[in-house]
Order: structure tokens, then sequence, then C-alpha cells
């Protein structure tokens, strides 16, 4: 009897199907506008998929592994022929090509070539830009300062705002609180609402506000506190997902609320790590902040841009040796905070 | 005497299905000090657990002092909780807090959520709080953090939080299995100083048949979540024992 292995079936099936649309071009050479068709080509993948899955599905009868069997073993039993070396076997076949296609492709995908690199218009091109860079303009680093300053703040309010927020939303995405047909719900509504604002990069935030609030330090604050406050979320999350629960059944055995439960239990166990994660993302909105400027959000990045547009390659050099030394001396500084609050 | 627990065909099926509990019958006297004895997985800790609701029962009915908390749900847990202590094994106080602020936290089922939070406990709290400090002899510590104190200091400031209830009852469960011999009986006296002092009713989980039988009025065992023995500690004999704990245990004396 062959148990169905989902996880299994669905990887062998999309490297299969990976390695057939791979084939199908080699064999076909399509021009670009086959490549897009986007509904036909969707089916010619998912028809490769469905094969693959056949395949994976022959194998496992077989009793052969694959490198999904590998990944996502369908027993908990050790088996003993582990022993084989791995071009004796399917998976290790399997996994050797599949990585050579990709590589193969990746390759023609980024049109790689060492000629452009060698070229030597565009080599002299690079060499002005670090004769710029590399002999700064020191004439604009007052205003380097005053920006990158304004960059800070834009970094440090981003955080302070977003501390409140993430702090209510931790406990209500913990899987450890949130028990019972009320909170499981919420839970999930919450875990999924702050992954899909996570995975929208704040750069994308900053375009959305510079045209919401108009360009400026002030749409980049906001689209900073996006992020910190899904990504804080998740991270205080996590540390209250690992909080020991003795202390917890301590409290709830006195008769204690829910909430009290969570002040007096759970916070004392939570907070270095809060302060350890809220320091270092402060650290990543400043160096954030400053690619923010780039599309508007203001800061010592709107500057960078507004110098590299003009090709003023020695005033960008005063600013890159500006930006480096705050980024260093904080990522410095927030390292020493995290270790002392250990 | 009169029960302060009655307990009726207990069950508790975890989730796992793992059965717990298999219909447990006994009742509990008013002033007892009732231990509970078998091996690790026969079900005490999961007993304990279920009478003051810590865990939900799955069926069968807990009275106590006349009530059935077996099944009450929402606010009336918290009553349940706010009349029974419980001291851990593994002490389960607040690291980071002080053995006082530790103790306060005993008040937390009678006082309002906002008021706690901002640390407003009363001044005659506080009082109380050293009195009951005083009583398991620790009140010189009082502004030290928990996390300073040796195991068997933090079982008696676990002592003191769960007087600091008022408790008609303390459940105790493994009170000294984290604790070196000598603490074992300092902790095992103070309990049972509560217990004729105050009158509090306790019934407390242990291992050793030694302190077993120093200490308890009366014993109940357990095995695969199942009543087999009721009665006198005196009365437990060679036979009753290898019953209890499996063929060829042998007992281990704790002095």
């Amino acid at each position: 009897m062959v148990k169905l292995n989902i996880k299994k079936l669905v990887f062998d099936a999309v490297v299969f199907a990976f390695l057939w649309c791979v084939t199908l071009v080699i064999i076909f050479r399509p021009d670009e506008d086959a490549y897009l068709l986007l509904n036909r080509n969707v089916l010619i993948f998912l028809a490769g998929a469905f094969l693959g899955a056949l395949i994976s599905f022959g194998f496992s009868l077989l009793k052969i592994k694959t490198a999904g069997e590998i990944l996502f073993p369908s027993t908990h039993q050790r088996d003993l022929s582990a022993a084989v070396p791995w071009y004796k076997t399917v998976w290790g076949w399997q996994i050797a090509v599949a990585l050579t296609a990709t590589f193969v492709v990746a390759i023609v995908k980024t049109r790689f070539s060492v000629w452009e690199i060698l070229d030597i218009d565009g080599f002299q091109g690079a060499v002005r830009l670090f004769q710029g860079v590399f002999n700064p303009n020191w004439e604009v680093l007052p205003a380097a300062v005053n920006n990158i300053i304004e960059t800070i703040f834009m970094a440090f309010l981003a955080t302070a705002l977003a501390i409140p927020f993430a702090f209510v939303l931790s406990f209500m995405c913990a899987r450890n609180i949130m028990k019972g047909p009320i909170a499981l719900p919420i839970y999930w509504f919450l875990r999924t609402f702050l992954n899909i604002t996570r995975s929208v990069e704040a750069l994308i935030w900053a375009i959305i506000f510079s045209v919401w609030v108009g360009i400026g330090p002030f749409a980049g604050m906001l689209a900073l506190m996006i992020h910190s406050i899904a990504s804080l979320a998740k991270q205080y999350s996590e540390m209250v997902e690992t909080v020991s629960e003795g202390p917890i059944e301590g409290i709830q055995s006195t008769g204690a609320t829910k909430m009290q439960t969570i002040w007096f239990a759970v916070v004392p166990q939570v907070i270095l790590p809060y302060i350890s994660f809220t320091v270092y993302r402060w650290d990543i909105n400043v160096r954030m902040a400053t690619i923010i400027g780039l599309v508007g959000g203001g800061g010592i990045g709107t500057m960078l841009i507004q110098y590299q547009g003009q090709a003023m390659w020695r005033e960008v050099g005063c600013i890159i040796v500006v930006i480096a030394i705050v980024v260093w001396l904080m990522d410095a500084a927030s390292a020493y905070i995290r270790e002392a609050l250990k | 005497m009169e029960n302060i627990l009655q307990i009726t065909q207990l069950e508790k099926t975890y989730p796992n299905g793992v059965r717990a509990l298999k219909g447990l019958n006994f009742n509990v006297k008013k002033g007892e000090f009732l231990v509970v004895i078998g091996l690790s997985g026969s079900g005490k800790s999961t007993l304990l657990r279920c009478i003051n609701r810590l865990h939900d029962p799955t069926a069968g009915s807990i009275l106590f002092e006349d009530k059935d908390i077996a099944h009450v749900q929402g606010e009336e847990v918290r009553d349940v909780r706010k009349n029974i202590g419980m001291i851990f094994q593994h002490f389960n106080l607040i690291p980071r807090h002080t053995v006082l602020s530790n103790v306060l936290m005993g008040t937390l089922g009678r006082m309002g959520s906002l008021r706690s939070i901002f640390g407003l406990f009363s001044e005659s709290d506080k009082e109380k709080a050293m009195k009951y400090l005083q009583l398991v002899g620790i009140a010189d510590k009082a502004a030290i953090r928990a996390d300073q104190l040796s195991g068997g200091q933090q079982q008696r400031v676990a002592i003191a939080r769960a007087l600091m209830q008022e408790p008609r009852l303390l459940l105790a469960d493994e009170p000294v299995a984290s604790l070196d011999p000598a603490t074992c009986h300092t902790v095992m006296d103070y309990l049972k100083k509560v217990n004729e002092e105050l009158g509090i009713t306790i019934v407390a989980n242990l291992h050793f048949l030694s302190l077993v039988r120093q200490y308890a009025t009366r014993v109940i065992a357990l095995k695969g979540g199942e009543l087999v023995f009721e009665g006198d500690p005196k009365d437990i004999s060679e036979e009753w024992f290898q019953k209890i704990y499996g063929q060829g245990a042998k007992e281990v004396h704790i002095n």
C-alpha cells in the first residue's frame, strides 16, 4: 500500500515541470512573442507538472527514492540503503540535473557576459566614477550631515511609533496565547494580514505613501513604520511562543485574568529580547531609510539620487562617506546594546 | 467531618487520545493533609490541574464546598482558582520580579486588571504579604529578585504567594521533587504548619513514601489513571507498595 505523500509529489512535479519546459525551449527555440502567451505557457508547465507527479508516483510504486522522498520522507523509518553513493541513485541524478539546468538558465536570463566587464569604454566610465567618489567634494558635507540627521530621526520615529502596535499584535499572533474558538480565527487572520504586509517591501510602501502624503521624509517614515510593525510583530510573537509555561500556570492558578497573566507571566520573559529586537530594527531602519530616500522618501537618499542623476560623482562620494560612517556607527552601537541586554 | 472536595467519576482524556484519569472517586475532608502517590504518568498532576481547572475535565463532577466546578466556564473558573492555591514542582515564580512582588501576585484574582498592571497594590496587601513571608521564614529576602533564591527558598515564596489568595484548599504538585533532601523537609514542615495552624486543607502529590508516612493524614494511590489504594499512610505494606509501583520496586528512604 503506497500512501499518497502530497509534499513529495508536488516537489518532484515542479522539478520535472521545470526540466520539461527547459527541454521544450531548447528543442523549439520560441521567439519573444511566444514567451508572452502566458495562458498557453502555464498550461504547458501544468502538463509537465502532471507528468512529473505521475512519474514520481511510479517511482514510489517501484520503491525507488526521488529527491522529493528525501526531502519529505513518507515513513519515519530510517532505511539501511543510505550508504549507496549519490551517482547510483535516482534522486542524486535528479538533483544534479535540476541544479545544472537552473544554473545554465540563470546565466542565460541575466545575459551574463565577460565581454561587458572587459569593455574598454564602459571600464573608463567606471574609472571616472571611482575617481569622483574617492575624491569627495566636501562642500556638500553640511547639507549631507543635515540630511542624514533627518534620516536618523525618520528611522527613529518609524521604530518608536511601530512599538505599541507591534507589542499588542505580538500577543494576538502567538499560538500559545491565542487558544479557543474565538481567538484562533483572529490569530489566523492577523498572521495572514501581517505576512502580506511584510511581503510588500518598504520601498513599495514608500512609493504608495509618496503619492498619498507627498514626497518627503513623512512618506518615508510612514513606509518604514508599516514595515516595522509587521516585522517586529512577527519577531516579538516568535519570542512569546517560546516562553516557558511554568510562570503562566503559576499566575493563572491565582485566578488572574487573561490580561494579568500576559502582563505578569509573559511580559517579564520577553521584555529583554523585545528591546534587543527594537534596537536592531532602528539600525535596519536607518539603512532602509537611505534606500527609501531614493524613491522620494526624503533624507539622505533623496539627496543622493539628485547628485547621482546629474553624474556629480565627487558630491556622491561625500554623501557615501557620510552614510558609511553613520551606518557603521549605528551597527556597532546596536551590537553593543544588544550584547549588554543578553 | 465535612467534605471540602467530592470527586465523582472524574475522567480526563487529552486531545491526543491519552486517558489520564479513568473515573476517579474520592473525597477530601476539611483540614486534611491528603497525599496522592503513584508513578510518573499515573495521572497525579492531571488530577490536581483538573481540580483548579488549569485543565478541563472530560467528564464527571468535582464538588468544591458543595458546588460542582468541573464544567464551569469563564468568570466562574477564576472564582474557583481564587479559592484554591497551588504550588508547583518548578515553583513557577516570576524570575525577574522581587520576592515581595511575587507574593503580591497572589492577590491578582481579587484585583482589577488595570490597577494591577500599574502595580497599585494596596498597603494592607503589602503588610499581608510580609506577614506570610514571615510565616514561611523568608521575610528578610523580600526585596531580592526571585531568581537569586535557592530552590527551597523559592518554594517557600510560592507557598506565601498561594497563602496570599487566602485559599481554603492548597494543591501541591510534587512540591519537593526538585529539592535536595535537607530542604525537602523544611518545605514539607512549612506545608504542615500551613495545614495545622491556618487550617488549610492540602492535597499534595509526593514521590517519597517516607515523606508520606511522616506528613500525610491520609493517602490515595493512582495507577494508570485509576484509584488503587485509599487509607492511612501506615497501612501501605510491602504488598501494596509493589502493587502501586510495580513488581520489584524498592523503596528509597529520604532523611
